[in-house]
C-alpha cells in the first residue's frame, strides 16, 4: 500500500485552514518531484498547535517529512516566524529553518513557496496550474514545484504509518476523521493547545480555559479569518464543520478565542481590524485600499456612529472577498460580518448613543 | 470584424458554451487602468480606486482576447 492511498483510506485533510485532501497533494507532489516545506508559522491569531507539534513531536514531525517529501531529506525545509520560540527550537534540532517575518500573510501557502526561493514572503497570483506544479508569479518568475503541508498534517501522517487507518478513523466523525488539534485561548489564558476530534463539546473544549463565563456573549472562532458565534450557541454546539456552519463558522485552523465579556465590542473589533489595516501586504489594490478603509469606517463608527457608516461598512466589507491574491481579505470580510450579525445590539446600543458596556476594559486578545 | 457599435450592442449575457471564455484578474498585477472596464462595460466594473469588480467573468471569446491584449498591466487571463 502506498503512503498516499494509505492518507486517502485514513481521510486525513491539512491542519493548517483549507482542509484538503492531503493524499491528493501528496500524489501532486510525488508527480512533480516538489520541494516540501513544513508550516510551522501558527499565522492566524492565537493559533498555537503548529509550536506545540515542535516542542512536542519534533521527532516524529522530522519523520513524517521524510516520509512525505519527494526529495532527499536535506531539501525540507520548516518554516517558523523569525525569532520566534518555534524557530528556535527547530533550529536547535539542526533543521533547515525557513525564517519568515512574522506577519498576517507571510505564512500563507504561496507566500512560503516565494520566500524559499529568494523572494518576498508575500502571497503570489494562483494562476492555474496550483505551484506545486511550479509555475510562474505575477512579475514572470519561474516559480519551481514546491508543496506546503500543516506541521499537524505531517505529524499526522507519521502517526497513520505507525498505527493505520483504523486507529486513526477512531477519532472524530465518518465526515470529519481523525483527531486534531485545537488552540484555545482567552483574555487570560493564550495558546491552550488540546488534543480533541471533530464532534467534540464546545463547551469541553471551553473548558480549559475556565469554561464560558455566565456573562459571556460571543467565542471567536478561527481568528482574524473566522467568525464570532453567540455565547448563547455553545452549550449544543459541537466542533464539526456541519456544527459550525450552521452559524457562518468553520474549523479551520482549529483557534478558539474567549472574548472578554466586559469590554465594548465594537473597540474589540475595531482594535482587530487596525491591526488588519497594517498585515495586508500591500500588492491587490482591493485589500491595500479596501481593507484600511473598512477599518477606518469601523473606527469613525465607534468614534460616532451613525446609520449610513454602518451601511458603508456592509459595503465595503462585501467588495474584498475573491478580489486578492490571497484569502486575507474574504477572511477579514467574514469576521467584519459575524461582527455585525452577533453584535447587533451593540451596534443599534451604539447608533442609539450609548455603549452596553460601560465598565469596558481593555483586553489584549491580539497579543501573540 | 464587427464595428464597435455593434459590439456595444451585444446583449450583456450570453448563454455559456462555444465562443466563449472566461476572464480572471491577477490582483498582484493589475494597477487599476481600468482598460477592462471600458473593453467589457457589461462584464468589469471599477471600484472607488480604479481597480475591477468582475461582475460577470464569462465573456465572448474575441473579446476577452481584446481585453486581454489591452490591459497594460497583463493583469488579465483565462482559466
Amino acid at each position: 500500500m502506498t503512503l498516499a492511498s494509505l492518507l486517502r483510506d485514513a481521510g486525513l485533510t491539512g491542519r493548517g485552514g483549507a482542509a484538503f485532501p492531503t493524499a491528493v497533494k501528496l500524489e501532486a507532489a510525488l508527480g512533480h518531484r516538489a520541494r516540501l516545506i513544513v508550516n510551522c508559522c501558527d499565522g492566524e491569531i492565537g493559533a498555537a498547535k503548529d509550536g506545540w507539534v515542535v516542542e512536542h513531536h519534533l521527532d516524529e514531525l522530522v519523520s513524517g517529512a521524510r516520509l512525505l517529501s519527494p526529495r532527499r531529506p536535506a531539501t525540507i525545509r520548516y518554516a517558523a516566524h523569525r525569532g520566534s520560540p518555534t524557530a528556535v527550537r527547530l533550529h536547535g534540532a539542526g533543521l533547515d529553518v525557513l525564517e519568515v517575518p512574522a506577519r498576517y500573510v507571510s505564512s500563507e501557502e504561496s507566500s512560503l513557496i516565494s520566500i524559499a526561493q529568494g523572494g518576498l514572503a508575500r502571497p503570489m497570483t494562483k494562476r492555474a496550474p496550483p505551484f506545486v506544479a511550479g509555475g510562474r508569479d505575477s512579475a514572470g518568475r519561474r516559480i519551481r514545484p514546491t508543496v506546503v503541508l500543516n506541521a499537524e498534517t505531517v505529524w499526522r501522517v507519521l502517526q497513520l504509518v505507525e498505527w493505520g487507518a483504523d486507529w486513526f478513523r477512531s477519532y472524530g466523525t465518518a465526515a470529519e476523521p481523525g483527531p486534531r488539534l485545537v488552540s484555545v485561548n482567552s483574555p487570560t489564558a493564550r495558546g491552550v493547545v488540546l488534543e480533541t476530534e471533530a464532534g467534540a463539546r464546545m463547551s469541553e473544549l471551553l473548558s480549559a480555559v475556565g469554561g464560558l463565563p455566565a456573562d459571556a456573549e460571543a467565542v471567536l472562532i478561527g481568528g482574524l479569518g473566522g467568525s464570532f458565534v453567540p455565547a448563547d450557541a455553545v452549550p449544543s454546539l459541537a466542533w464539526s464543520t456541519a456544527d459550525l456552519a450552521r452559524l457562518g463558522a468553520g474549523i479551520g485552523p482549529g483557534v478558539i478565542e474567549l472574548i472578554e465579556p466586559r469590554e465594548c465590542p465594537i473597540a474589540l473589533v475595531d482594535r482587530f481590524l487596525a491591526y488588519a489595516a497594517g498585515e495586508s501586504a500591500g500588492q491587490c489594490g482591493p485589500c491595500m485600499f479596501g481593507v484600511p478603509a473598512l477599518a477606518a469606517e469601523w473606527h469613525r463608527f465607534a468614534e460616532c456612529p451613525s446609520a449610513p457608516l454602518l451601511h458603508d461598512i456592509s459595503r465595503r466589507s462585501g467588495l474584498l472577498p475573491g478580489r486578492g491574491a490571497c484569502r486575507f481579505p474574504d477572511g477579514v470580510a467574514r469576521f467584519v460580518a459575524s461582527a455585525t450579525w452577533v453584535y447587533r445590539d451593540h451596534l443599534e446600543g451604539h447608533l442609539a448613543g450609548y455603549c452596553l458596556d460601560p465598565g469596558r476594559r481593555p483586553a489584549d486578545v491580539l497579543t501573540r | 470584424m464587427s464595428s464597435r457599435a455593434e459590439r456595444d450592442s451585444r446583449p450583456a449575457l450570453r448563454p455559456a458554451g462555444a465562443g466563449m471564455t472566461e476572464l480572471r484578474v491577477d490582483r498582484i498585477a493589475c494597477t487599476g487602468h481600468g482598460v477592462c472596464a471600458s473593453v467589457l462595460p457589461h462584464h468589469f466594473e471599477l471600484d472607488e480606486w480604479g481597480y475591477p469588480i468582475v461582475t460577470d467573468p464569462a465573456v465572448p471569446a474575441a473579446d476577452g482576447t481584446t481585453a486581454i491584449r489591452l490591459c497594460p498591466a497583463r493583469a488579465l487571463y483565462r482559466t
